[in-house]
């Protein structure tokens, strides 16, 4: 047995250039993007809805379209790590976006008067003070973004390679090297496997620690205001309860004019800009649609097909959706289950919080589709798809709860914290009473950002069937719309695709809007802690 | 309100805080915050400590609480030895520190879930009493979120009586509330605390706000910069109510200034 060290640092490498990339481009969209919405009213009326939608929308679903519309356009190495980069790209950068516009939103007004003194041209302005006055929030929300892209990286690789369905022969599009290529390509027990695990746990420690905290040390100079309190200055709680208010969509403020007095006056003009965005999305969804089906020979252009055969897809997918949305909650039952005790004992504990947050940054930082193969191995579990998919989707998501505990709990004021020794109550009450209730808020933002990655997840977790292993079907559930909509992708089935990724945004957004704007509402409402 | 309410004379000594001192450790380099700290509280007396800010008088307070251990010395609270928390201490914070998600009785029975030797009614009537003994009756039932910076520290003083405490604690319990709500407090102060209806039978009050601590003292303890040392013991004997215009109290305003500096 003999380790191909050439070939795995070659995959990470490659994985490494499409991530630098789509962040350098993420970057520069973010500070035009951002500066832009927050210097124009007419702009940010349109910007924020836009970005709000990519935000809550599966974006994983749409990649398919993505790739098949990009590749088709450009057949070659150049098309298929250019769709990679683009996914990767609307996977981190709408969150550095709303970053750099809350930065120069809250550049004080005295600054902004003092440009205008001096006369100022606004190329000036930019250069001197709204890329300077982000560069704080950029370098943070940077570090989060890379973890979420580095998932999107690799679930996109292992799509765009294909996978083996019954109806397709494996056609592989040309992307030769990355890790989600080698986590397909290697034989799941071999050392090579192993060692490109190995790898990226060395590459994600040393980026992270090499660059990004660098990156985020440096950006220190450029803050405006003091932050009061010391234990707020770990990336965690800095980031988690900066975005703690933000990082759910907007369109929950919406029907409540109450929530974050900072945004009470966008949100008029949100509401208003809404429409508009929505019809720029779906214009923009319905060229994907029409350009991938254009590339892909346009077969089924010529015979339209009849309504009572699509009718009878979109019942298997409605079905499909049903499992999903079962097997979604139940996974996040158990994240709950293990993510809040965890994450509120993990920051009662000063001494644990500081071993063990550096720990789980990295752990969390390992894109979950690339265990997939290795979480087959495991006897019993392996051979069961549906633990399979829920093991996947649990590595995927938990963090999101777990962080957003954590940095809800270290935000309660210290003296919340002596609040039960001083009264001598128990540690059950102290729980049920103070830690808990102080944790909500951060974690119904964690949940909603939890369901929302388990929905993407789905698309790796519930169908898994590389061209690598000859074998046969690596780990398949029994049905679930990731599945649906893996299998229509590999037989270029765009009709199934359509109704699949559709009907699952439609759920996806619906219920944000019934279920989880209510929810939210209340609990900050009552459970937000303000003096 | 207490039953078994110990029975000591006017002037005796209820808290005791004997030769404390508390090193920070930072790098295993010990950081001395307080330095050998002594003083007395007396019975139906209001104890000041003031001090330079960040000099350690909060962290005295919350020694005395038995929320931190001193590194050396101790302290007595009726002659025993405070180690942790106990029920006849109780403290009033800062920034109140009430729970958002329970109305203002909620908060004040929290203080009292520990207490198992009384039924759920007595805490209820306790509660109540003490809400009403802050000023709060009529207001059982309203969330945090809802009252006055004002009212949310009364209940934070209620919360703190309801437990029949002997000493009661107060960190610079009036200085998140805006002047007109503080000076209204401060002067009610006295009269809720250091009263026959209450066990209370000291209070010991961090400030550093001088004039406050000359309205409201019977004793000032003057703490010096870090680390903490005592600089100044004196006994207030200003009659009350205190003039806060007249020459007497601007002289001792004075005096104590001239111990910060």
């Amino acid at each position: 047995m003999s380790l191909d060290f050439g070939l795995v640092a070659l995959d990470i490498v490659s994985s490494w250039v499409r991530m630098v990339l789509a962040m350098g481009l993420s970057v520069v969209f973010a500070l035009a993007v951002g500066i832009w919405a927050a210097r124009s009213r007419r702009a940010e009326a349109i910007i924020l809805p836009l970005l709000d939608i990519f935000q809550s929308i599966p974006i994983l679903g749409f990649f398919p379209f993505v790739i098949a519309g990009i590749y088709g356009a450009i057949p070659n190495f150049v098309g298929a790590n250019l769709a990679v980069i683009v996914l990767i790209f609307t996977s981190m950068s709408w969150n550095i976006a709303f970053g750099v516009y809350e930065a120069v939103k809250a550049i004080p007004q005295d600054y902004l008067d003092l440009l205008s003194v001096s006369r100022t041209t606004a190329w000036q302005r930019i250069r001197s003070l709204y890329i300077p006055a982000s560069m704080s929030r950029v370098a943070y929300n940077t570090q989060i973004s890379w973890a979420v892209g580095l998932f999107f990286l690799v679930a996109s690789e292992i799509i765009s390679i294909g996978q083996c369905t019954p109806a397709s022969n494996c056609t592989n599009i040309p992307i030769p090297y990355g890790i989600g290529v080698g986590a397909t390509n290697f034989p799941p027990a071999s050392a090579d496997y192993a060692l490109l695990i190995g790898g990226i746990v060395v590459a994600v420690i040393i980026w992270r620690y090499l660059f990004l905290r660098a990156f985020a040390l440096w950006s220190e100079k450029f803050k405006m205001m003091e932050e009061p309190r010391e234990h707020h200055r770990d990336p965690i709680t800095r980031f988690y309860s900066y975005v703690n208010h933000r990082a759910v969509s907007k369109l929950f403020l919406m029907a409540h004019d109450v929530g974050v007095s900072r945004f009470t006056s966008t949100i008029s003009r949100f509401r208003k800009g809404l429409k508009y965005a929505v019809l720029i999305f779906l214009v923009f969804f319905g060229l994907l649609v029409f350009s991938s089906v254009s590339h892909s020979g346009g077969v089924n252009l010529g015979s339209a097909p009849s309504l009572s055969f699509i009718a009878q897809q979109e019942g298997g997918v409605l079905y499909a959706l049903g499992v999903s949305f079962v097997r979604v909650w139940y996974v996040y039952g158990i994240c709950v289950a293990i993510g809040l005790p965890m994450g509120i004992a993990i920051s009662l504990n000063f001494k644990l919080y500081d071993t063990v947050s550096p720990i789980l940054e990295v752990i969390s930082s390992i894109p979950a589709p690339i265990l997939l193969p290795a979480i087959v191995l495991i006897p019993v579990v392996g051979g069961m798809p549906e633990a399979v998919a829920a093991i996947v989707i649990i590595l995927a998501i938990v963090w999101y709860i777990i962080f957003n505990v954590m940095a809800g709990v270290r935000t309660l004021p210290a003296d919340m914290k002596e609040l039960p020794s001083v009264y001598q109550v128990g540690r059950l009450s102290a729980w049920r009473n103070v830690y808990l209730p102080g944790a909500l808020t951060g974690f119904v933002t964690g949940s909603i950002t939890a369901i929302g990655g388990a929905w993407n997840a789905l698309i790796i977790a519930e169908y898994f069937n590389p061209s690598g292993t000859p074998a046969g079907v690596l780990t398949q559930v029994g049905s679930g719309i990731g599945k649906t909509i893996v299998i229509a992708t590999n037989n270029a089935d765009y009709l199934t695709l359509t109704l699949a990724v559709v009907s699952m945004t439609v759920l996806i957004v619906s219920f944000n809007l019934l279920v989880w704007r209510r929810i939210y509402h209340h609990v900050t409402k009552r459970y937000t802690y303000n003096r | 309100m207490s039953e078994e309410q110990v029975q000591v004379a006017s002037g005796s000594t209820i808290v005791t805080v004997d030769h404390v001192s508390l090193d920070y450790h930072k790098e295993k380099e010990p950081l001395p915050v307080l330095v050998d700290v002594s003083l007395k509280a007396a019975k139906d007396e209001l104890v000041a400590i003031t001090g330079p800010s960040g000099c350690g008088k909060s962290t005295l307070l919350r020694i005395i609480a038995g929320l931190i251990k001193p590194t050396s010395g101790r302290v007595f609270v009726l002659d025993s030895e405070v180690k942790e928390p106990r029920a006849d201490v109780s403290m009033v914070f800062q920034n109140f520190v009430l729970l958002p998600w329970r109305t203002a009785l909620e908060n004040v029975l929290f203080g009292l879930s520990s207490r198992n030797d009384l039924s759920e009614e007595q805490k209820q009537q306790k509660a109540e009493t003490a809400l009403e003994i802050a000023g709060l009756a009529g207001f059982e039932s309203v969330y945090p979120g809802e009252l006055s910076g004002g009212m949310k520290q009364r209940v934070g003083v209620a919360r703190a009586l309801a437990t029949d405490p002997q000493v009661m604690l107060l960190d610079e319990p009036f200085s998140s509330l805006d002047d007109l709500t503080a000076e209204r407090l401060r002067k009610e102060t006295h009269s809720i605390l250091i009263n026959p209806q209450t066990s209370v039978q000291t209070v010991i009050l961090v400030s550093h706000n001088v004039e406050e601590i000359i309205e409201l003292a019977d004793q000032v303890v003057v703490l010096s910069g870090r680390p903490a040392h005592v600089v100044g013991d004196l006994k207030v004997d200003l009659p009350r109510p205190r003039n806060k215009k007249s020459d007497e109290f601007f002289q001792w305003v004075d005096k104590v200034y001239s111990l910060l500096s």
